[in-house]
């Protein structure tokens, strides 16, 4: 579903380029959940950004379910990145001003999904999860595992092939961080969803099905679990 | 997806309650300003556009030279308009006005009517005056016919229906009311409550083609005619004119034009008499155009602040938003639809802005009216254009003031944003400085300006003006009196706490004028004439009204040979070129056919003195020893005003039933400069208003900027920094850049009020230390808004700062 071909990512340094990718090649097939591990500054997050076409690479090829992404224009992109790809951020990244339901609602509101057909598939995702009862409320009355959830609930409402998550449980205390990878492995094997996640706990990478290890920008090894 | 922008933008709103208060209110006060100007200026725009055929009406001027003099008349011959209606097939109708006050009875009391016209029955054709009584076409035909407005008839009978009565005038000539109008509305140039038929006016039939007294306004069958009719002027005055001079100067109009003189006849639209004629005998007060533009500017800057106000604290939200932003894109938003999302709060916030600065306007309008003397009124035809108008202002100011913030918000890249890299954006805004420092130019300019009119307002006050205004007491309707005027005088003026009294209609305030033609010899050429102001005045003129002599004499009434004498004042010396001006005589024309020449031997001459407003540079002045009790001035010296004004009545009383009308020689004075004064007040309040806006917006800015820079004043805190350095530092961006916006205003503001003084004949220098104090005035208050946001911040314990970092 996803190949990576000698993929770079730099910045200019007075005359010297620094890379923080260094010719990654990647291929990730459908229905798996790999974590990408590694130390700081190692580059996952770049990766899962450009895996996300949050971000793009200096050079290289990449190719999303069977689309050559770096010959997209930014509209074909975003519409690709929009159908395909949720995301969850360790800082959850809920909008303020909105409630549980509005938030969950806004990815599709971007996908021009009819407003009846929007209550319910929300009303489905509230119900899947467990928080009907908090749909009226505000991000900041919820707890940090809560506001997660939202978060999973918001980026997987789209239906998304393919999931990625950065830290997901960073900010959240150890019984939390274990119900929510309950949930992706439980994601990941009933609903098929592809997920990719940047984690440091090795505890939370065996939930994976393989563990890529980054050192400087490059793929030092590559596990299956 | 609207609904769900507008959802956070209400929500949004709310959560920063301060930041919103700010923003909406500066708005809203810069809306409410812009409207009460457009107020003002679409009333000064609208004059006479209420006539249904204002696009077809011309007035008729008159341009005259007579050797060096040269004069603009809003008035012109007596037969011109029969002629035009009769010969020129362009011309639709004409219609003649001719300006006079009027005593009328009601009952045993008297009034005196200063809104009474002489017009031609065509006026009700020309001009819409509907009546509400009365047959239009005929109220007017008949002599000693008049239509009243309503209010007059309300005034005199109590009732509006009085078509068939009849006004006791002057002489007692009885008036038959043939007709009830309307009141005219305020935006006509010219104001009447009565309108007396033109044929009631004896010299209306003259065919004096040498002699300019009549309003004349053309109606044309179509715009184009006005173009074909100017361009026959020249003929016609040749051919009338021409004729009348040739029997009475012994000139032909050929030679006339060739000794530099000459009249010509020209056309101003009805439309633009109000705010471009300043002429000689203007049937009223008008505007100045300049004053519109002038305001119209004030306007627009007020809102230019307001919205760059917006602007700039939007952007500095800018960081508490890049994380929505980040999000968005996040979740699919595509940029154009934050853009969308940007723009439809910022419609909104002006919306919200404009329905306050609305209430505001309407409440404020009686302010506003009293302010720039003004009736304005939110009528039906208000609103017609004012709801358009307003909402296609939302739109534009909303779409305009959200532009910079869309686009500069909606250009965050989540990567950067979500990753908090993107925190600030604060420091880096040159924009944004540019912003605040233009606020504080046109706030400089502002300042700057209200300094210089009042600056000048003071100086015409206080200036010399050849006669002293203070404690004389002017009674306008002497003339009730008749031959007791004179004994009335006499009277007063051996009252204690009187000093001197003077019995006449020419004042050197705004009252009755008079010109002739004077000659330095007795033969009518043009080239040694003069036409000076003639005043008919008596022996104790001149020392009740504190003028000097500055050569010869003054009138005396033991010289039987006086009443052929005059005093010239010393530009009507200068103008006839006259050495030794005292015992040589001059003439004077009795005008018309054949002229006589009347020799007058010129006493002294006074000190000029000012007698139209500062605008105007002195004219020459011819006075001459006559009897007009048209008003009595007196001159008093009491500290007991009240007790003297009872004892003038009481005297007055005895000798009339009239009313006792009076009024002081320096309120009279004052009222020349009421324009000036209400210009000086309405830019003061727009200056403050400017300046509070432009404040608010630095408020806010400063707040931001402080808690931005909270971290780095915790550390220096930490550091050991005194509160008083933390102060410096923060203020000190912001003040540079008022620094920068007081350099650049001043040369604008100095030739913007430069060109304005130029309006006035006599007129101060602007000093260095009025920039001096603008400038410090700008500063001043801008370090005030700055400095309560960081002493706030620099006295915060730096504990909190830090360990939420």
């Amino acid at each position: 579903m996803l190949s990576l071909k000698q993929i770079s990512k730099y910045y200019q340094n007075g005359g010297s380029k620094v890379y923080v990718l260094n010719r990654i090649d990647l291929d990730v097939d459908k229905g798996e959940f790999i974590s990408i591990m590694g130390p700081s500054g190692s580059g996952k997050s770049t990766l899962l950004n450009i895996i996300g076409m949050l971000d793009e690479p200096n050079e290289g090829y990449h190719y999303f379910v069977g689309e050559p992404v770096h010959q997209l224009k930014e509209k074909q992109r975003s519409a690709l990145y929009k159908q395909n790809i949720g995301f969850v951020f360790q800082a959850y990244h809920l909008i303020d001003e909105l409630t549980v339901y509005e938030n969950i609602e806004t990815p599709l509101i971007y996908q021009n999904v009819k407003g009846s057909e929007r209550k319910a598939l929300v009303a489905d995702v509230l119900d899947r999860f467990n928080i009907v009862g908090k749909k009226d409320l505000f991000p900041s009355q919820l707890s940090g595992g809560q506001q997660q959830l939202v978060g999973i609930a918001r980026a997987l409402i789209a239906k998304p092939k393919l999931l990625l998550a950065d830290e997901p449980t960073g900010n959240l205390n150890s019984k939390q961080g274990e119900e929510i990878m309950d949930l992706f492995r439980k994601l990941n094997q009933e609903d098929g969803v592809t997920i990719i996640q940047v984690t440091h706990s090795e505890k939370n990478a065996q939930y994976g099905s393989r563990i890529i290890e980054l050192l400087d920008g490059a793929i030092a090894s590559s596990t299956n679990v | 997806m609207l609904k769900n922008y507008f959802k956070i933008a209400f929500r949004g709103l709310l959560k920063n309650k301060s930041f919103t208060l700010i923003n909406i209110l500066g708005l809203a006060l810069g809306v409410t300003a812009f409207l009460l100007i457009v107020f003002y200026v679409v009333d000064e725009l609208s004059y006479d556009r209420y006539n249904i055929k204002a696009s077809r009406i011309y007035r008729v001027n008159e341009d005259l030279k007579l050797g060096d003099n040269k004069v603009q008349y809003a008035v012109c011959m007596a037969p011109l308009a029969q002629t035009l209606k009769s010969d020129y097939p362009e011309v639709e109708n004409v219609v003649r006005f001719k300006r006079t006050s009027s005593h009328f009875k009601k009952g045993t009391e008297t009034f005196l009517e200063y809104d009474v016209l002489f017009a031609d029955a065509s006026v009700f054709d020309v001009f819409t005056l509907p009546l509400i009584y009365g047959d239009a076409h005929h109220a007017l035909a008949k002599p000693n016919t008049v239509v009243l407005t309503k209010t007059a008839a309300k005034k005199y009978f109590g009732r509006t229906n009085v078509v068939g009565e009849s006004l006791l005038a002057d002489n007692n000539v009885s008036l038959l009311i043939t007709g009830v109008m309307n009141d005219m509305p305020a935006t006509s140039h010219f104001k009447a409550n009565f309108l007396v038929s033109m044929s009631s006016y004896p010299n209306s039939y003259s065919d004096e083609w040498l002699r300019s007294d009549y309003n004349t306004y053309v109606l044309f069958h179509d715009k184009s005619g006005s173009k074909k009719l100017e361009a026959q002027f020249s003929q016609l005055l040749k051919k009338y004119s021409g004729l009348q001079m040739q029997s009475e100067l012994k000139m032909s109009y050929d030679a006339f034009e060739k000794g530099g003189s000459y009249f010509k006849l020209n056309l101003i639209p009805l439309t633009d008499i109000h705010l471009h004629s300043n002429m000689t005998g203007e049937l009223g007060v008008n505007g100045t155009v300049q004053y519109v533009y002038f305001f119209s500017i004030i306007a627009i800057f007020i809102l230019v602040v307001a919205c760059l106000n917006f602007i700039n604290l939007s952007t500095a939200r800018s960081a508490n938003r890049s994380r929505e932003v980040g999000v968005r894109k996040v979740l699919g938003s595509a940029r154009k639809q934050l853009v969308f999302q940007f723009l439809s709060e910022s419609v909104l916030i002006v919306f919200i802005a404009t329905l306050i600065a609305l209430a505001a306007a309407a409440l404020l309008l009686p302010v506003f009216n009293q302010l720039s003397g003004k009736s304005l009124a939110v009528t039906v035809g208000t609103l017609q254009w004012l709801v358009p108008a307003v909402l296609i202002s939302i739109m534009v100011v909303g779409l305009l003031s959200g532009a910079y913030p869309a686009f500069f918000l909606s250009s965050f890249r989540p990567v950067d944003v979500l990753k908090g890299k993107l925190s600030g954006g604060f420091q880096s805004s040159k924009l944004r400085n540019a912003l605040v420092t233009f606020q504080f130019f046109i706030s400089v300019f502002l300042i700057t300006g209200t300094l210089v009119v009042f600056k000048q307002l003071q100086y015409v006050q206080n200036r010399d003006l050849g006669y002293n205004r203070n404690q004389v007491l002017i009674i306008h309707n002497a003339f009730e009196l008749g031959n007791q005027a004179k004994v009335l005088k006499q009277e007063l003026r051996a009252m204690p706490g009187v000093v001197n009294a003077t019995l006449t209609a020419f004042l050197p305030v705004a009252s009755a004028r008079n010109t002739a033609i004077f000659y330095k010899e007795a033969v009518a050429d043009p080239k040694q004439s003069l036409f000076p102001q003639v005043w008919s005045v008596d022996e104790d003129y001149v020392s009740t009204l504190g003028m000097k002599i500055i050569a010869g004499r003054n009138f005396s009434n033991r010289m039987s040979m006086d009443s052929s004498g005059v005093i010239l004042n010393q530009t009507a010396v200068k103008f006839l070129g006259l050495i030794n001006p005292i015992n040589k005589t001059i003439y004077r024309s009795s005008g018309g056919v054949n002229p006589t020449f009347k020799p007058y031997r010129i006493l002294g001459v006074v000190k000029d003195f000012n007698f139209n407003s500062l605008r105007e540079n002195i004219s020459p002045v011819i006075m001459q020893l006559s009897e007009n009790s048209g008003s009595l001035s007196i001159r008093i010296n009491t500290a007991n005003l009240p007790a003297l004004l009872t004892n003038i009545q009481q005297k007055w009383k005895s000798l009339s039933s009239a009313q006792f009308e009076y009024a002081f020689m320096d309120a009279e004075f004052d009222k020349l400069y009421r324009t000036e004064q209400q210009v000086g007040k309405i830019f003061l309040t727009f200056t403050i208003l400017a300046i509070t806006i432009a404040c608010l917006g630095l408020f806010g800015l400063a707040a931001y900027a402080a808690e931005q820079r909270t971290k780095e004043i915790g550390i220096r805190k930490v550091l050991g920094a005194e509160v008083s350095v933390i102060v410096a530092l923060l203020s000190k961006d912001f003040i540079k850049l008022v620094v920068i916006a007081i350099v650049l205003a001043t040369p604008l503001a100095w030739w913007a009020m430069h060109q304005w003084l130029q309006e006035f004949a006599y007129r101060i220098n602007i000093s260095w230390w009025v920039y001096a104090l603008s400038g410090c005035t700008a500063i001043f208050i801008a370090s005030i808004t700055v400095s309560f946001q960081s002493v706030k911040a620099a006295m915060a314990n730096p504990i909190k700062s830090l360990r939420s970092e």
